[in-house]
Order: C-alpha cells, then structure tokens, then sequence
C-alpha cells in the first residue's frame, strides 16, 4: 500500500505535461548543439587520448599519451608561461578595465557611448589583422615604432619578440592593452546598477572618491569581477592566437603557452593522441581552478 | 497518367543514379603553386576528363596561409583530397597518420622512370614512392651586384665555382658600412629554421640523417656551423635583432643590406620589376628602393667541407580517403602523374625559374622558359640545382616524425636563442645533443666530424 503511494508520487511529480513537451521542444535545438559540438566533442577527446589516432584503424594505447606529457620538459615550460602570462594578465586586465570603467561612468550616455565603442573596436577587428600591425608596432629594427618611441627617451632599440627576456613582456602588453573593451562594458553595466541612494549615503558620511569605490563600488560589483576573474582565466590557460601569430612560441620556447603546444601535436605532427591527452589535462587544470575561485571568492557572491 | 509519370520518373532518378555511380570524382587540393596556377589547373582538369570520359575532377583551390592546416585537418578526420599539394618534408606525417599511398604500385615503371630519381628520392620513405614531384626548389643567398662588387666580390667566380666562409665573411666586412648591413638574413620567428638548413650545408649536414641513417645534427659540424653563426651575429655586419621575412628583401632594395637570404633565382624577376617600376615613376616600386642588379649566390663553405646546396622538393601526394579503392586509385595517380609531367611541369617550373625534374617536362621546357635572363644566374642556378643532396633512402617515417620534432622543440628554440646572443654556441649545441639522446639511441647519433 504505501508503496503504491510512493509510486504514485513520483509519477505526479514526474508526469510530463503538454508544457513540458513545449518546453523540451523549445530547449531542443540547443540541446542538440550543444550534444553535437559540446559535449560529443569532449568524450571523444576523452576517448582519444588514450589512442595512438589514426583515421583509418587507431590503435588503443592506454594510459601513455599522458605518461607520455608528464615526460615532456617542453609541457612544463609551456605550463609555466601559461601560468605566468595569467598571473600577469588577468589580474592587471581586470584593473585596467575597472579603471576604466569608473572613468567612464560619470559621462553622459552618448559620451559613454562613444568610449565604449572604442575600447571595443579591438574585439570586432580579426585577431590575425591585429596582430600584424602588432608585428609592425614590435618591429626589432630601429625603425619600428616602439623602438622610435624608446629612441625618444635615449633608450637603445630593443628586440621585443625575438629576446627571451622580451617576448613574453611583449605579450602581455599586447593583450592588456587591445584586449579591454568587454571587460569596460561589463564593468559599466554592473556599476550602472548600483543604487545612487547608497553613493548618497556615502557622502553624508564624508565618504570621498576613493572610500566610495572601496567601499561602495567594488564590494557591489563583487559578482562581475568573479565573473570577469573566471572567465579572464579560462581565456588566458587557453590563449593561442597571440603566441601563434606573434611569435610561434620562441624565441627558446619562452612564449609556447599550453594552447599553442596541443595546437602544435595535433596539426603540426599529427599526435591527436597526445594533444587530446593535453587538452584533457587543462580542462582539469581550469576546473580546478575556477572552483577554487568560487570557493574562496565566492562566499558572500549572491546570483 | 499518374503511373506514366512515376515510372517516367523513376527511370530518370535510375539513370541518373547510375551515371552518378559509374563516374569516379577525384578531388584534388592545390595552393596557387606558380601565378597562373589555380588557372591553369582548372584547363588540365578539363583536358583529363575529356580523355577520361568516366573521371570527374573536384579541384578545391587554397590559399598558401590556409593550406597545410586544412590538409592537415582533412587527412586526419579521413577526408583527405585524392590529391594534393606538399612540401617534402610532410610527407611523414601523412604516412605516419596512415593516409599516404604507395603510388609506384599504381604507376607504371615507364611512366615513373620519367621522373629525375634525385627528387623521387624526396618523395620517398623507407623506398617508397609516396608522391611525385613539381619542382626542386634551390635556397641560398642573393644580393646587389655593384655594391658586391664595390665590395671586392668576384661575382663570376663565386658562381662558378662557389667560395669560402672567408672569403665571405671579407666581402660582408667590406660591405658594411653606417647605412648598409653586408649581409641580413631573415631570422624572426620560425624563419630561423631556415638559416640553419641554408647553412647547414656549408658545415656538410646535408640533411638530418646520413648514409648511414644516423642523426647528423649531433656531430661536430653542426657545433661548427653554430660557432660560424655565432662569429656572424657578433661581427657587427648583420643586424643584431630579429628581421622578418617579408623584410629581408626589401632591405637589400632599399641599400640597407649588400647579401640576403633565403633568396632563390626568381628573385631576379622581383628586381628587375622594381626596377622598372622605378624608372615608369608610377608608385608601383618598392618605398625608398634604388635601382639594383641581382645576383644569385652559393651559400659559402666551410673549410674542410664539400660544396653543397639546401634544396626542397615541393610536388603532389596521393592521399587515402574513405572512398579509395584499388581502382579508384589507378585513376588518381593517372591524374596525379598527368599533373606533374609533360607541359604541365613547365608551366609550373618556368615562372620559378627552375628546371623541371622530369624528363617529359624539360622537353616542354623551352616553349614557356623565361627569357632575358642574367646568364650568371642562370648557370649558378643550374650548378645549385646539381649540387642538392637528396635525403638517404631508408629513413623510415618514425625518425623523420622525430627529426621534424626535434627541429621543432629544441634546434629552432635554441637557434633563436643564439640568434639573440642569449646562449653561446656551445650551450645550443649540448641542449641539441641532450634533447637527441633523448629521441634516439646514442648508435643512432653521429659524434664527432661528419
């Protein structure tokens, strides 16, 4: 009997109405975008990486694509500059931005307008066009532009991609200052929200610009900046583009990020096999990460 | 009436099925090889088909930025074109990968002993014939001729007869003064690579493996080519940062730099348009250029060494796919020889300047050659053309795969390093020797002079 009543239960709550089948129709075509090139995707590079690939009769290797990458000194370098380009980047990212943003802010909406769309320019230009006028801005010989601006101050001409020391500094600038404009426009959105009753407030308590961007601004836009903090940080352990374009990972291997070396196995020496273990290896790498910014960020971050 | 015209239909979709089933699609993949050569391609295809009735040709035209990687990606999801365009050294990553085709299974000996042995060997591994070639392309180095000979240059003769490290290292001192480098070689990025092919020859490593099938690059002559590289970057006649390649030509048009390279013959035609784009006035020439005479040079050699030249063979490999069968196939490398030979071969090879490598081709030759040439580089081309090694027969897919990776992941890093002047010779050359050992046996590596 009451086991009847259990089953009974379980069916009301579990009964699908004609609003449901509405609602699964409506979510199906993302669902299935989602299925075919979200989620197929990563268990076949799941499955993969424990494959010595080949189109035609892959052959089941086991676990060495991964003992194979623990081996590998170029895999820790390459983890290393991620590590280092994202410790640099995404933080200094989000200051910039921030920055911005509150200079932006008191101006009227055209005017805001006008700053956003500019420090967004660079988002809509094609990465690769970007990154041959960087070419021309990093140009070594004395007559590149940064080198003529050095040349100003009596500095003798440097070899920005080319030098060790150089490369990876190169790169980072290149990312803090053209990579801003979605992080500005998040910022703003989020501080445009905030209640004009509590900078008030702050003011009767002689609160002055400063005091009210620490204690005001920043603590309400806690959310965005966690947002902002984990996505910056998935973007850069994944960066590709600038290190392929700029400088292929030289010199000495000094700028090769993680993204470039998986890119580098699977299309350049065709070892699906390890790339995939690789990328495996980072999906966990970011995972862990983000979950550990939740956990000590996240605690008072309400959604 | 309503049965007339289903079976009406019917028999159409039948017919239509049918001519569909008995027509073999070859689909071929090529990046515009010479000028004219997406053109051109589309003609032969047409030709082909007219005399193979049951063939259809699918071209898919690239560009050179987009081509390997689409090929690559191609291939490795088993939807390789039936034919496409590769540089030698690729051609183990495709057998490695399990999609190159043994062509001299499918072509007859007659047809293959049309083809110069010297380039079948770049398209072989392990003695098997994975694709056949287009062109042997020479690299070396090129520069202004009056300032050459302001420099004390014998040109004639380091043409005819090659020269020594120093004897060049004399002309680019001679040649360097306050606005001009005597000699500038591209060596950003991964371009680096190409200095130490170029040069690689001049310290006898004439390819990664020898007769032998040991690796070269950890004997004594790539410390010596490194030591020379080293002498180079320090001695003040070539710029100490990092030069891009579309640069390095420019700056010899421009009198910033006497020599430079990589330069191969055809980068006469470059000059002599500028040239006369200078004297038409009409903004077409290149900014700040001055008018210049061309000159194709040996690489120097070092002392000890015999001459020799970097060469590369670029050509057309048969690919396996998810439709490849035995018959398929024989039509595929049908196609693939028609492409590669006859007047097809020097359609391609006359606007390069080069020769064709097939008997067929060089007949063609003459009626499409340039003309009013410079005859010294003509003939230092010819005599680089002779002086290529070929890779050794027998290296298996396996260490070309490392080779490439060790050339990849250590010799170019640690190039750019010396490059930079940040390591010594030295320290490139132990990191080089530890990163081989690591890939291969000690019995596999060459230590000591090669």
């Amino acid at each position: 009997m009451s086991k009847n009543k259990v089953t009974g239960s379980f069916r009301r709550r579990f009964k699908i109405t004609s609003d449901d089948r509405w609602g699964w129709l409506f979510i199906a075509a993302a669902l299935l975008v989602f299925i075919i090139f979200t989620l197929y995707p990563v268990f076949s590079a799941v499955r993969t990486s424990f494959l010595k690939y080949k189109p035609f009769g892959s052959q089941f290797i086991g676990w060495k694509n991964y003992t194979d990458t623990f081996k590998n000194a170029l895999f820790f370098k390459a983890v290393k500059n991620t590590l280092v380009y994202t410790v640099v980047v995404v933080p200094l990212s989000l200051l910039i931005s921030f920055s911005i943003a509150i200079m932006i802010l008191p101006f009227k909406k055209g005017t805001q307008s006008v700053f956003k769309a500019i420090y967004y320019l660079p988002g809509i230009a094609s990465g690769v066009a970007l990154s041959v006028v960087w070419l021309w801005i990093y140009d070594s010989s004395p007559s590149g532009l940064f080198n003529q601006v050095l040349a100003f101050f009596h500095i003798p001409p440097q070899n920005w991609l080319s030098s060790s020391k150089t490369s990876m500094l190169s790169l980072m600038l290149m990312a803090l200052l053209s990579g801003q404009g979605g992080n500005i426009i998040i910022y703003i959105a989020a501080m445009m929200g905030i209640d004009n009753s509590l900078f008030e407030a702050a003011e009767l308590d002689g609160a002055g610009f400063f005091k009210k961007i620490y204690y005001v601004v920043f603590p309400l836009c806690k959310p965005t900046t966690l947002f902002l903090l984990v996505t910056g940080v998935i973007g850069s352990f994944q960066v590709f583009q600038n290190a392929f374009m700029m400088t292929g990972g030289g010199p000495d291997n000094s700028t090769t990020m993680i993204g470039l070396l998986i890119y580098k196995n699977a299309f350049e020496y065709s070892k699906f096999g390890l790339a995939c273990a690789q990328a495996i290896l980072l999906a966990i790498v970011i995972s862990a990460i983000s979950l550990l910014q939740f956990k000590l960020m996240g605690v008072d971050v309400e959604y | 009436m309503k049965k007339t015209v289903m079976f009406m239909l019917l028999v159409m979709l039948a017919v239509f099925v049918g001519a569909a089933m008995a027509e073999d699609t070859i689909t071929v993949m090529v990046p515009p090889v010479s000028g004219t050569y997406l053109d051109d391609i589309d003609v032969w295809a047409a030709e082909f088909m007219e005399a193979n009735p049951d063939v259809k040709i699918e071209v898919i035209k690239t560009s050179w930025e987009d081509h390997n990687g689409k090929l690559q990606t191609m291939a490795a999801a088993g939807e390789a074109p039936d034919i496409a365009e590769v540089s030698y050294s690729s051609i183990g990553s495709y057998v490695e990968l399990g999609v190159g085709i043994e062509i001299d299974k499918y072509l007859d000996a007659e047809r293959l002993a049309d083809y110069d042995q010297n380039a079948l060997d770049y398209m072989s591994i392990e003695g098997n014939v994975y694709g056949l070639p287009l062109y042997i392309t020479i690299q070396a180095i090129g520069g202004n001729k009056e300032m050459l000979e302001a420099a004390g240059a014998d040109i004639a003769s380091i043409q005819a007869n090659g020269w020594s490290l120093d004897e060049f290292m004399e002309v680019i001192k001679n040649g360097t003064n306050e606005n001009t480098f005597g000699f500038v070689f591209a060596n950003a990025g991964v371009t680096a690579s190409d200095f130490l092919n170029i040069f690689g020859v001049s310290a006898g490593m004439t390819n990664a493996f020898n007769d032998e099938l040991k690796y070269t690059y950890t004997s004594d002559n790539m410390l010596k080519l490194l030591e020379a590289v080293e002498a180079m970057t320090k001695s003040g006649y070539m710029p100490n940062y990092g030069v891009e390649a579309g640069k390095r030509m420019v700056m010899c048009q421009t009198g910033q730099a006497m020599i430079f390279g990589k330069a191969m013959p055809l980068f006469e035609l470059n000059f002599k348009r500028n040239n006369a784009a200078l004297d038409a006035n009409d903004g077409t020439a290149v900014a700040d250029s001055i008018k210049a005479d061309y000159a194709f040079l040996p690489v120097p050699t070092m002392e000890g060494m015999k001459e020799s030249c970097f060469g590369s063979v670029d050509g057309l490999i048969a690919l396996r796919n998810h439709n490849t069968t035995d018959e398929h196939l024989k039509n595929v490398v049908a196609f693939l020889d028609y492409l590669c030979s006859g007047d097809r071969a020097a359609v391609v090879d006359a606007p390069l300047l080069l020769e064709p490598v097939c008997k067929s081709g060089r007949e063609a030759y003459p009626k499409y050659e340039e003309t009013g040439l410079d005859e010294g580089n003509v003939a230092a081309a010819a005599r680089e053309i002779s002086l290529v090694v070929a890779p050794p027969a027998g290296v298996t897919a396996e260490q070309s795969a490392n080779a490439k990776l060790l050339m990849d992941e250590t010799i170019v890093p640690k190039f750019q390093a010396l490059l930079a002047g940040e390591i010594t010779a030295q320290d490139a050359f132990d990191a080089i020797k530890a990163a081989a050992l690591e890939v291969f046996d000690e019995s596999d590596c060459v230590f000591g002079a090669l």
